[in-house]
């Protein structure tokens, strides 16, 4: 486990290492100027005076290498810098906002892992009936409406025809029943035909037909031999989405005003907030690797062969 | 017969699943506590929540903080918690507010006296100490406060009396006392980092959700008429759709900043009406006066010209704007301008250049093509049309335009690979035409992004901070108007007009063009 662990702090610290440098170099190449940005806010002209002295004051008078190392050394003491905008340390703002973020990622995610069981255990079970025919149709939508077309829909129909749930904001858990819908149905939906699809694939096996000829019930054969082995990719899958959801639900959080990171990053983008854009990138990479650790954890819990690998 | 391995996976595994769902649910139970602590105590009681008048707006910008004298301050103004010394009326003329009356003793040193029995939200009483520290502090935190007052001091002439002396001529700085930078606030309360900005304003700050919301209360110690509502709350929803969606669906009585085209979809909901307002922004076509094409006036005259005007303000504003003929709207009294006529037809002005016509119809001179490369940006989608239908408009007539959409338009009119441009500018964002004017034609500034110079002109602007009195003011303006109309550095197109969709029963929300006074004393829900 140790060896496993240091496996990972080396690769976070390499990936963090090689996003953020060219995170940083793309960004300064990237049409845009901080300073111009900031003062023309309200598309009220600024004059050179305070250009000047707005970019000296951000630090963007220095050569680019400069600011590089510069940025470097705060990073690696533990200082993330502070956010053009608000003027606080970037790593207060990410934190304040990822309660947001982790809330909205769990929510869809039980709808996702909730969709992919239920509705891939049933398509398997009833490989030919309704529920198939249903789950092949959801799949379809799922993979061919776009997020922010299905969050508009969801609005329309349970906001503005029925008034049942809110449309946006985030204030009590009904303001949370669009967003995590938006973000976990199209993907349960599909990861459903995955599973259907490993389970009706391992339902060949020798080892099943095993386990018949010893006497197991069906229920037994289904849940303890086939979905044992079936959910392994699953797991997979829901990890990388988990990780998508963490690091990079904009579009719902933008649709459903939902105040977390992603939206966060992609105002920071178009204010050209560097020091939040940088912050940000590290704070995913954490994010990303530490999902993926996790998944690894479960994968091995569930099946230990894993462990001899 | 499960092994004791098999079971422990399934445990691991639905305690993951658990684990899960606790979360997602102690993450809402967090949120209701955020909303509950942020409001820092103040807790009004149940019973008169239900009986006390509340708004809700969704509103398009995300204040970053509370400060107003920084990047927030237009948000704080229109929360209704904010004054400034001076406000402009519907006609954009200067009247008082927190200051009673102003007089100029010379031409750089004016005097104001300040309305009594103003308080601030923490109690205090407002005197001509506080708002010297107010405006001293918000020089020193704007750069806008700072150009705009160009104060060389501050002086306090008596308890409720000041004098403000300016670096240079500044007969704009009434008007310009009126800039949301320039809040009068109690600089002491800046300190308590637990506290919010006491203000004069009818409402006081109760809430801000960073991110969320904006919440404000009626503050019971206003020194003019107090709020007829009891809380306001501006949802920061930057999404144009969600404004909309969240106002059918009922969770807002007012959106701001509504597409055109979505006014359409508004006007036929029974609920719901329309507002507009005459804004004081210019959809512009800039151009780049070292364009080997623009550089000759000519080309700029035919192609302004041909602009159809009436036609994009019917089909692509459907109606909500007028026709422009100078960076200044005709609601100002300054923007009353005639746009000069072209002294023959396209065709004979191009010819008379030496324009000739080939066999494809375009116009060629030495063997060039006139070709010509557009520029326009996403961040406002209508321009983008104007620029296909004024691409159409003058290929009928031969001119090639390319268009080339470009994601920041303000790097990229820093470059030269650019011939003209979609613009567009507040200008005159305090009703007074003399800071757009310095910034946006000055040959030395940077925010003149046609690069633009002309001599005769910067000495009318040098004349216009000597003005005297308005009409002075007016008729010099007048002057560099017909200096740009007659030069040409922009094509001015269209002034969208700002729309709302209101909630029917909301009373009291008036669009005003200045854009700043929205949460008002006035603001009203019908019982």
């Amino acid at each position: 486990m140790i060896r496993f662990i240091l496996e990972r702090v080396a690769q976070l610290v390499i990936i963090v290492l090689v996003v953020s440098t060219l995170t940083f170099v793309l960004m300064r190449l990237a049409p845009g100027d901080p300073a111009t940005i900031l003062l023309t806010a309200h598309n009220v002209p600024a004059s050179e005076e305070a250009l000047t002295a707005l970019r000296k004051e951000l630090g963007l008078s220095e050569p680019l290498h400069i600011q590089y190392v510069n940025w470097l050394r705060d990073v690696s003491t533990g200082h993330w810098g502070t956010s053009y905008v608000s003027k606080e340390s970037v790593l207060t703002e990410l934190w304040n906002r990822l309660p947001a973020t982790v809330e909205l990622a769990s929510a869809g995610f039980a709808v996702m892992t909730l969709l992919t069981l239920g509705m891939g255990l049933a398509a398997s079970v009833q490989s030919s009936g309704w529920l198939d025919r249903l789950g092949r149709l959801f799949a379809l939508l799922g993979s061919s409406i776009p997020s922010f077309w299905l969050g508009f829909l969801l609005i329309y129909l349970f906001s503005v025809r029925l008034g049942w749930l809110p449309s946006m904001g985030r204030e009590d858990w009904t303001h949370l029943v669009l967003p995590a819908l938006t973000l976990g149905a199209g993907l349960g939906a599909v990861q459903a035909r995955v599973l259907r699809a490993q389970m009706l694939e391992l339902g060949d096996r020798n080892f099943v037909k095993a386990a018949k000829a010893r006497g197991f019930s069906r229920t037994h054969i289904l849940f303890f031999e086939i979905f044992k082995h079936a959910i392994l990719p699953i797991i997979t899958l829901l990890g990388t989405n988990l990780s998508f959801m963490l690091a990079g639900n904009v579009i719902v959080e933008t649709i459903f005003s939902w105040p977390g990171l992603g939206k966060y990053f992609i105002d920071a983008i178009t204010q050209r907030d560097y020091p939040v854009i940088q912050g940000y990138v590290i704070f995913a990479a954490f994010l990303i690797v530490g999902v993926q650790c996790l998944v690894d954890v479960v994968q091995v819990a569930v099946d230990p062969r894993l462990r001899l690998r | 017969m499960i092994s004791n391995r098999k079971k422990r996976s399934w445990l691991i595994c639905t305690g993951v699943m658990l684990l899960l769902a606790v979360m997602a649910l102690s993450g809402c139970s967090t949120t209701h506590k955020t909303a509950d602590s942020s409001s820092k105590g103040e807790d009004t009681s149940a019973q008169q929540a239900t009986a006390d008048k509340k708004l809700v707006m969704a509103y398009t910008w995300k204040p970053s903080g509370v400060d107003p004298h920084g990047d927030n301050s237009w948000d704080i103004m229109r929360s209704g918690a904010g004054e400034t010394l001076v406000r402009l009326n519907e006609k954009l003329e200067p009247v008082a507010w927190l200051a009673k009356e102003w007089k100029q003793d010379s031409p750089t040193v004016w005097t104001f006296s300040l309305q009594d029995k103003v308080t601030f939200h923490d109690g205090k009483s407002m005197d001509a100490e506080s708002v010297k520290a107010s405006l001293l502090r918000s020089i020193k935190k704007s750069h806008l406060a700072k150009d705009l007052l160009d104060v060389k001091s501050i002086d306090v002439t008596g308890p409720l009396a000041l004098k403000i002396t300016t670096n240079q001529p500044n007969a704009a700085l009434v008007s310009n006392l009126a800039d949301p930078s320039t809040i009068v606030l109690d600089v002491a309360s800046m300190k308590d980092e637990q506290s919010y900005p006491a203000m004069t304003g009818a409402f006081k700050i109760k809430a801000f959700n960073k991110d969320q919301s904006l919440v404000v209360e009626r503050y019971d110690g206003y020194w003019g008429e107090k709020a007829r509502l009891a809380e306001a709350t501006m949802k920061f929803i930057t999404d144009g759709n969600s404004r909309l969606l969240a106002l059918q669906s009922g969770e807002v009585d007012v959106a701001t900043d509504i597409p055109v085209d979505n006014a359409e979809v508004l006007k036929k909901n029974d609920k719901l009406q329309v507002l507009s307002s005459p804004s004081l922004r210019t959809h512009m076509i800039v151009y780049n006066m070292e364009s080997p094409v623009f550089k000759d006036a000519a080309n700029r005259k035919v192609v302004d010209n041909l602009i159809p005007r009436a036609s994009i303000v019917s089909a692509i504003m459907r109606g909500y704007g007028t026709e422009a003929s100078s960076p200044f709207p005709s609601i100002l009294p300054f923007g009353k301008v005639e746009r000069k006529a072209l002294d023959g037809t396209p065709e004979q002005l191009l010819a008379k250049d030496g324009w000739k016509k080939d066999a494809q119809g375009t116009w060629t001179k030495q063997g060039k093509p006139f070709e010509v490369t557009l520029l326009t940006f996403p961040q406002r989608p209508e321009l983008s049309v104007m620029a296909e239908v004024i691409q159409s408009q003058l290929l009928k007539e031969g001119i090639q335009v390319k268009i080339r959409k470009v994601e920041n338009i303000d790097e990229a009119l820093t470059k030269n690979d650019w011939d003209f441009a979609m613009y567009s500018m507040l200008t005159a964002h305090t009703g007074e035409p003399q800071y757009f004017m310095d910034m946006f034609y000055s040959s030395k500034s940077e925010s003149n992004v046609s690069r633009y110079a002309s001599k005769p002109l910067e000495d009318i602007l040098d004349r216009l901070k000597l003005a005297k009195d308005t009409a002075q003011r007016n008729a010099v303006t007048l002057q560099a108007l017909n200096i740009i109309n007659t030069d040409l550095p922009q094509s001015f197109i269209v002034h969208p007009d700002n729309v709302f969709g209101v909630k029917k029963g909301v009373e009291g929300f008036t669009p005003h063009p200045i854009e700043y006074y929205y949460i008002t004393a006035q603001s009203d829900i019908a019982e």
